[in-house]
Parts: structure tokens; C-alpha cells; sequence
């Protein structure tokens, strides 16, 4: 098995948008809550199992005008916060081995 | 900033009870009808909540473990990411429920009321028995790993009791901590006002009593109302006036109730209320107006949150008080039950009126 680079929101986290610049990860299961602004907000909706980080940075930079520089890196950090606390997880890709 | 919607919703999911306790603030009230929803209605409403990102369902009644679908509407609560908490009176919980409970992982409390060190005093109130059933319940509860919260609601019968109460909640039972309140003018309590109401020199003694407590157990006491908190907060208030302080940040207006800007309250008959202490403000129905649409813009809710701009020196009953500057008017729902209006300081929890009932702060 190895991991891919293609992060997935855990589905048991909940979005709660509190208003238009401050929303909140909760997870039910252990009750931790984190705080986010709307740029992680955006970036927690793009994590779909889908799309690669540098995919993600990619729509980010197009749809916030001031983006940093530093976006990939404030981002790759950002998400490995999140996979850290069990809030996002990365698919496993099985690889089937023949004698 | 009003969040979105609530983070919280308290939820009075029966109007049944085994206890009949003398100070209840639930039953006998005239603004209630006293009717509960089917299972379905509730899952339904919860699949609202977990759509709106709601995060803790309060499940209170009547006493709400007496509903034996119970664990259907828990894992209504849990299928829609929420957690859950209990006010119960303890005396209905078992191994069975308690299991069940135990492997959600989303309980974030049981608050079980107990009112006294023995079942001499608990049950003087709330009837023969309770203290032992509520004690076995909470240690089942203790044995499952459940957080356990407990209350201790002071009235004429458990006032001189209060050190003995602290010793077994939390030597005994080993309770980390417990809050407090004292029997409010409300439901079947203010039909047995006289005789379960703290008059002024028991209210005296319970401020003096909880506040040596609260030093003798630090940060195991606590109370968002009665006599430990106003024991705190007058003495804040006559200390502030003494010296000539200046104003409180909250102090001057209505500022003494934040709680409909992070919940809301439903009524076991399905009508959406602000709060348990206003259960004649019908803002709306669960399952036929939106509950987003009332949080955002029913008129009345709005109303109450905006009560805090409105200023104490308005107010006839305050006329001179030198308190005013120190005064948050406290809570709207003993207001609108002493005097019929919202939009007034509560005379309960009014510092002037205790003084000059011969009240002294220790
Ligand atoms: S105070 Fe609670 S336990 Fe007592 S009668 Fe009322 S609802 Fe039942
Ligand atoms: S009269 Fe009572 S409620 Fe009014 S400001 Fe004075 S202490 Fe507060």
C-alpha cells in the first residue's frame, strides 16, 4: 500500500460557516473544533479525494486575487494540520503483489 | 457579529415525569400546551440541524429519559454529526441506556439534579425515593465513563444543608465539580413560593455559605445564577459603587442575557421558543417554518437581542439607583414572569431591592 497525494475531507467533520469570514471543523466524535477563515474554508471544500494540493493552489491563487507567494506552502502546511488532527485523510492505494 | 445559526439547541423532548418536584419550573405553566411530538417529527427536525451545522443537541423535558424510543432519536442526533447532553433528574437511568450512551462517543454530559446530602432533604422536594434512584443513576452513569454533571437547586429545606452537600458531591461521589441555582418564580414553584423559596436571610446565607465553598473547593463550585453568583457579582457591583469605579462594559443596560445569540429552544409541542425561561414566546414551529429563517429574522428574537441597548435609567423601578452603572438587569425570562414584560430588569435578582430588604453582603 502507498499513500497518493490527494487529500479527502473525513467525512464525519462538520463545516459550520458561522458568517461570512469565520467558520468552524468540528468533529463530533471527539468534540475538537478548529477555526478557519474563508480561504480555508475554500480549501476545505476542494479537498475531495480528487484534486492534489498544487491543484488546489492552483484554484485558490485564481480565485483570491491576493494570494500570497507563499500560497503552496501556507497551504501544504495547512492541510498537514489537518491530516495531523484526523480532519482530512489521504486515500490508500492498494498495490497487489504477485510471487 | 450574529453567527449563522445556532450552536446549540435545547430541546424539551417530553412533557412527561416521574417526579412532581415542588419548585419545577417545567409544569404549570399557562403558556404551555403540554403535548410532545412523535418519534419522526424529532428525526426530522434533527436532520434540519445537522444541515445547518448545528453542534450540540440538549435534551431536556419533563425528564427525558422517561421516552423509550430514546435511542431512536439518538441516533437521529448522531447520523446528522451533533452531540448530545441530558438535564435529567437521574432516577430513570439503567446499565441498558447507559451502555447504549457510552458507545456513541457523543455524549458530552448528563446534568442529574441533586438537592441534598441525604434523602431526608433531596426527597422534601422531589418526593420519596428520588435521592436514592438519582445517586444509583448517577453512579451507573460513573461506571459507563459518562461525564456527569450535577445540579443543586437551593431551596428552604436544603440551605442550612449546602456543606454537607458540597462534602458528598465531591468527596463522596467524587463529582469534579457541580453548579447551582436556587428555585425561580416560575411553573409549579410559584405555586409553592412560600414554602420553597429562599426568603432574604436564607438567600443571605446561601451567598455566604456557597462563597466560603467555592474558596474551600477551588473551581469545583459554579453558578450562572442564584446565590453563589450574585454573592460574586453584588459584591463586585457594592465594591464598584463604593469606590466611584467606572461604568461596567456591560453594566447600565439590559445586557443580562446572551443566550439567544447561541441558541434556541423547542418546546416538546414543536413551537420554537428563545428559551425554557420564555416559553410563551412562540417564534415558530419545528418542521413548518425554517428555523435558519427564525434565527436570522423572527422580529421577536431580535427584540431580545437587541434588549441590550436599552438603558436602566429608563426604568421607574431603577430611579436613583446608584447600582446602575455595575447592573446588567439580569435575566429576561424572571423579568417577563415577576413584572409581564421582557424589556425590564428582573426584580429577583435586583441588589437594591435585597439591601433594602435588609439583605447584607458578607
Ligand atoms: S424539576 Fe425536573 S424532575 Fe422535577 S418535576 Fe420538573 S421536570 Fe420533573
Ligand atoms: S434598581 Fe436593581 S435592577 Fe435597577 S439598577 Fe438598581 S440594582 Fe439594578
Amino acid at each position: 500500500m502507498n499513500q497518493i497525494d490527494r487529500p479527502i475531507t473525513n467525512p464525519i467533520v462538520v463545516l459550520r460557516e458561522e458568517s461570512d469570514d469565520w467558520a468552524i471543523l468540528f468533529n463530533p466524535d471527539t468534540a475538537n473544533a478548529v477555526g478557519i477563515n474563508p480561504v480555508g474554508v475554500a480549501v476545505w471544500k476542494m479537498i475531495d479525494g480528487k484534486r492534489r494540493i498544487k491543484d488546489i493552489v492552483l484554484e485558490i491563487k485564481a480565485s483570491f486575487k491576493n494570494a500570497s507567494e507563499s500560497a503552496f506552502e501556507e497551504i501544504s502546511s495547512f492541510v498537514d494540520t489537518l491530516a495531523k488532527h484526523n480532519y482530512v485523510g489521504y486515500e490508500l492505494k492498494t498495490t497487489t503483489i504477485v510471487e | 457579529m450574529l453567527m449563522n445559526t445556532p450552536r446549540t439547541v435545547d430541546i424539551e423532548v417530553t412533557t412527561h415525569c416521574n417526579l412532581r418536584c415542588r419548585y419545577c419550573y417545567f409544569f404549570n405553566n399557562p403558556a404551555v400546551d403540554y403535548r410532545e411530538l412523535p418519534t419522526d417529527e424529532w428525526l426530522k427536525f434533527f436532520d434540519e440541524l445537522g444541515s445547518l451545522g448545528v453542534m450540540n443537541v440538549v435534551l431536556a423535558g419533563g425528564e427525558p429519559f422517561i421516552r423509550d424510543d430514546l435511542p431512536i432519536l439518538l441516533e437521529g442526533i448522531i447520523r446528522n454529526r451533533m452531540r448530545f447532553s441530558f438535564l435529567s433528574n437521574g432516577t430513570l437511568i439503567d446499565d441498558k441506556i447507559a451502555d447504549f450512551i457510552a458507545g456513541t462517543h457523543r455524549c458530552e454530559y448528563i446534568q442529574v439534579s441533586v438537592d441534598g446530602s441525604c434523602a431526608k432533604i433531596h426527597d422534601s422536594c422531589r418526593g420519596k425515593g428520588s435521592f436514592a434512584r438519582a445517586i444509583r443513576g448517577i453512579r451507573t452513569l460513573q461506571r459507563h465513563r459518562i461525564n456527569v454533571a450535577v445540579r443543586v437547586t437551593i431551596h428552604r429545606n436544603n440551605v442550612t444543608d449546602l456543606e454537607n452537600i458540597a462534602h458528598f458531591l465531591l468527596e463522596e461521589l467524587n463529582i469534579p465539580s457541580f453548579g447551582t441555582n436556587s428555585a425561580g418564580y416560575l411553573g409549579t414553584c410559584r405555586l409553592n413560593a412560600e414554602d420553597v423559596m429562599l426568603n432574604i436571610q436564607e438567600r443571605q446565607l446561601a451567598m455566604t455559605t456557597l462563597l466560603h465553598l467555592a474558596e474551600k473547593y477551588p473551581g469545583r463550585i459554579s453558578a450562572t445564577a442564584g446565590p453563589l453568583y450574585e454573592g460574586k457579582e453584588w459584591r463586585r457591583m457594592e465594591d464598584a459603587r463604593t469606590q466611584g469605579a467606572p461604568i461596567f462594559s456591560n453594566g447600565g443596560r439590559l445586557t443580562g442575557c446572551g443566550c439567544p445569540s447561541n441558541k434556541i429552544t423547542v418546546r416538546a409541542d414543536g413551537a420554537i421558543i428563545p428559551c425554557a425561561m420564555l416559553a410563551h414566546d412562540e417564534l415558530g414551529r419545528i418542521n413548518q417554518d425554517s428555523l435558519e429563517g427564525i434565527w436570522k429574522k423572527s422580529p421577536a428574537l431580535t427584540q431580545l437581542r437587541n434588549r441590550h441597548t436599552i438603558p436602566l435609567n429608563k426604568f421607574k423601578f431603577c430611579a436613583d439607583c446608584s447600582y446602575i452603572p455595575y447592573c446588567t438587569g439580569n435575566c429576561p425570562g424572571l423579568a417577563y414572569t415577576i413584572t409581564g414584560e421582557i424589556n425590564h430588569p428582573s426584580p429577583d435578582a435586583c441588589l437594591r431591592r435585597f439591601s433594602e430588604a435588609g439583605g447584607i453582603m458578607s
